[in-house]
């Protein structure tokens, strides 16, 4: 049979042996755990491991729990807001570091730093600069420069904590962002701001007649991953305040604490996963044009 | 070419094989550990800091040089992850032999059937049912009397309070609903960044802490004694509210114990505190490690006040109505898992660790906050000599009256002496903490928030 293969096909199944142990691997680690999970999400789950399957009804309590919704309010103005601002932010910044400056070298370095940072550490500095007693950002707001009468709790509140957490992520997020625009601006033709520069346009319209278009794909891909980042995010949020419910927090907190609920939990860990790859197949045929 | 090739084949397949062999060895050998061998079993404990960690391993050393049959895994987990590790680990079926776990704890996973019931009274008998306080007992049972767990250790709550600052402003010791809120009131002076009174206000069980003591002073109960919910009293909503009321002089923002350092640092007039912070009081490190560093030197209040110890008194009692106080009593539970062999490994470590010299050094780790629930131990002069030497600064007959409080603790979960189960369960779901909270931080309205928690204790019962 073997003799009958063209050398193509034989190349052909070689690659795929090749491939075959790391691919079984992957299916093994993610496959598994998902498809687990929605299963787990149609019984109701004991702390002694006795499941009984009770068909939608984690779905439905879930659905018509109005603290769920909530949580996905806070979720989207937490994803939106924050892949907005890191998106502008990085795009401001690598224009900034795509012109010439002494020591540019150095700052294009140093503004990597938030990026790399463990989160932990830079999530107990926040903490720290916010303390409303001993934090320096009071200190300043209110001894030093007397902008506010009172201290207040900025990461503590209901109301501030969500921004302080959008905040946290631009700053945290920008330098990615910052590094994938700089190396695409790095590649732009520069015949073609000369051109335009000879049919008298100014800076505003090269910006967007020459360097938009250029970025737009590379930008939209990186929306798209900082989107999906975004509205998986646990850690950042969980550990600088726990006030702010996005649906990663919800679930932890349906699942995990209290009364612990894991059916719940995985029925709105499926949810999430629906609401992501919808959303995704949306921006994908809409923006990127695949 | 044929033959060397053949030959190529047979010594690759040998050697493909060998490792095999090695393995099989090994099984064997594990097989055979496994019938006469020593038993290895995991203890996971909520003493977390490493210098409790360090004490706890000394103890298991020594019993493992005693039993050399034995290996005890030591595991810190923290408190809040018990229950979700508890869960991945009974799924997984990898669950320790024992742990070291808070009685409320302890009943909700008891009530779920992950406790060893029979193991436990087995246990209970060989200790001494007699040796134990009653009051911490009653804590860990079921309702039919069943032990879920076994007593080790707890800890009294009380209001600390700056006694020179009260004294300096002709103010009575914050012993009454009325004293608490004219002191918090008195020192409240945000403009100078110092706070009146500290008590719980984020989602978390140290608000329900501070606020038990409101609550059962004013005669307000969970349930009564037949098991029927009374929460939405006019007792427990005058509680709510006056809680409401002092949590007005609290720091900003929604709060926590960790607020305790602005105690420390000599921004704060009381706070709600277990006997542990005696330990933190007298030694200066820990202030030094507190929030406030060296970089900020122009920041009131950075400099540790060695005489705060001698400035700071306890009050562990609240009168409205009635006169209450707090406590928790912490187990050390068996595990309900499969191996038999290791759940009687883990009860003759216990056994062990009740022997009055490894009994007192665990609870010499933390001397006033580790307190004996076993009779006796409170007047054994090792007990009072601790090497921190916190006995000789508060005095014996102060360190005897926090450790017979242990037997007067007051908890939702017993009403006129009978045990509610559903009380533990509605301590362990953090209702009363979420309704805190919505009530101080969200602005929302008592009554509406009252009946936001009526219903969710409700939705919990049936």
């Amino acid at each position: 049979m073997q003799k009958h293969l063209t050398l193509e096909q034989k190349d052909a199944r070689l690659g795929v042996k090749l491939v075959l142990p790391a691919l079984s691997i992957i299916l093994l680690l993610i496959l598994y755990p998902v498809g687990y999970n929605i299963y787990l999400s149609f019984f109701d789950v004991t702390m002694t491991g006795q499941s009984t399957y009770i068909a939608l009804e984690n779905y439905t309590s879930v659905l018509s729990d109005p603290t769920f919704w909530k949580s996905v309010a806070t979720t989207f103005t937490y994803v939106i807001f924050s892949t907005f601002g890191t998106t502008l932010f990085g795009l401001i910044v690598a224009m900034v570091m795509n012109k010439k400056f002494p020591l540019r070298w150095l700052v294009r370095s140093i503004i990597l730093l938030p990026y790399v940072a463990p989160v932990i550490s830079v999530v107990f500095a926040w903490q720290f600069f916010f303390d409303p007693v001993n934090g320096i950002f009071m200190h300043f707001m209110v001894d030093v420069l007397g902008i506010y009468d009172q201290r207040f709790n900025l990461i503590g509140s209901p109301s501030y904590a969500i921004w302080v957490a959008i905040i946290f992520s631009i700053w945290k997020s920008f330098p990615f962002t910052y590094l994938m625009l700089l190396s695409r601006l790095q590649t732009i033709d520069k015949n073609l701001y000369e051109a335009a520069e000879i049919d008298g346009c100014g800076p505003v319209r090269k910006f967007f007649s020459i360097t938009l278009p250029e970025l737009y794909f590379v930008m939209g891909s990186i929306v798209l991953l900082r989107f999906i980042w975004n509205f998986n995010k646990f850690e950042d949020i969980y550990l600088l305040t726990d006030n702010v419910k996005v649906l990663s927090i919800y679930t932890y907190f349906k699942a995990f604490t209290g009364n612990m609920d894991l059916g719940q939990g995985s029925a709105l860990v499926v949810i999430q996963f629906g609401l992501l790859i919808g959303l995704i197949l949306l921006y994908v045929k809409k923006v990127l044009k695949w | 070419m044929k033959r060397l090739s053949r030959i190529m084949t047979v010594v690759l397949i040998t050697m493909l094989l060998v490792p095999f062999a090695v393995f099989a060895q090994g099984d064997t050998e594990m097989v055979t550990e496994e019938t006469t061998g020593p038993v290895a079993f995991e203890f996971w404990s909520t003493e977390t800091q490493s210098d409790r960690q360090a004490t706890i391993q000394v103890l298991i050393d020594t019993y493992e040089a005693l039993n050399p049959d034995v290996s005890i895994k030591l595991i810190p987990v923290d408190e809040n992850d018990m229950a979700a590790q508890l869960q991945t680990a009974s799924s997984a079926g990898t669950l320790p032999a024992m742990i070291e776990i808070g009685a409320e704890n302890a009943v909700a996973f008891g009530v779920d059937g992950l406790m060893n019931v029979d193991a436990t009274q087995a246990l209970i008998d060989r200790v001494g049912a007699d040796s134990f306080y009653e009051g911490a007992m009653k804590l860990v049972e079921s309702e039919d009397g069943e032990p879920y767990a076994l007593p080790y250790h707890g800890w009294v709550q009380g209001i600390w309070y700056r006694s020179d600052w009260f004294e300096e402003a002709g103010l009575e010791a914050p012993d009454t609903w009325e004293n608490i809120q004219k002191a918090a009131e008195y020192f409240y002076k945000p403009a100078e960044n110092q706070y009146g009174i500290l008590v719980g206000t984020k989602p978390e069980n140290y608000a329900e802490q501070c606020f038990t003591p409101f609550a059962m002073s004013n005669g307000a109960r969970l349930f009564d004694s037949d098991g029927n919910l009374i929460f939405n009293s006019p007792e427990m909503k005058e509680a709510v509210e006056f809680y409401a009321e002092l949590a007005k002089y609290n720091p900003p923002g929604p709060q926590t114990w960790r607020a305790r350092d602005y105690y420390l640092q000599g921004k704060m007039a009381m706070f709600f505190y277990s006997t542990y912070i005696m330990d933190d009081l007298s030694l200066a490190e820990v202030a030094a490690g507190s929030l406030t560093a060296e970089n900020f030197s122009d920041l009131a209040g950075k400099d540790f006040d060695p005489e705060l110890v001698d400035h700071t008194k306890m009050q562990p009692l609240i009168t409205n109505t009635e006169t209450a106080g707090y406590g928790v009593v912490v187990t050390m539970g068996l595990i309900n898992q499969p191996d038999e062999a290791k759940t009687q490994a883990a009860a003759d470590f216990l056994r062990y660790l009740y022997t009055p010299n490894a009994y007192i050094t665990f609870l010499h780790m933390a001397p006033g906050g580790m307190n004996p629930v076993i009779k006796g131990i409170a007047s054994n002069a090792r007990y009072q000599n601790d090497p921190k030497g916190i006995f000789k600064h508060y005095g014996p007959e102060k360190m005897a009256e926090i450790s017979e409080g242990m037997n007067d603790i007051v908890s939702f979960s017993i009403v006129d002496g009978k045990k509610i189960n559903a009380a533990t369960e509605v301590t362990t779901q953090q209702i009363i903490p979420q309704m805190l909270y919505k009530i101080t931080q969200e602005g929302m309205d008592v009554d509406a928030a009252m009946a936001w928690a009526e219903k969710e204790m409700k939705a919990l019962l049936d």
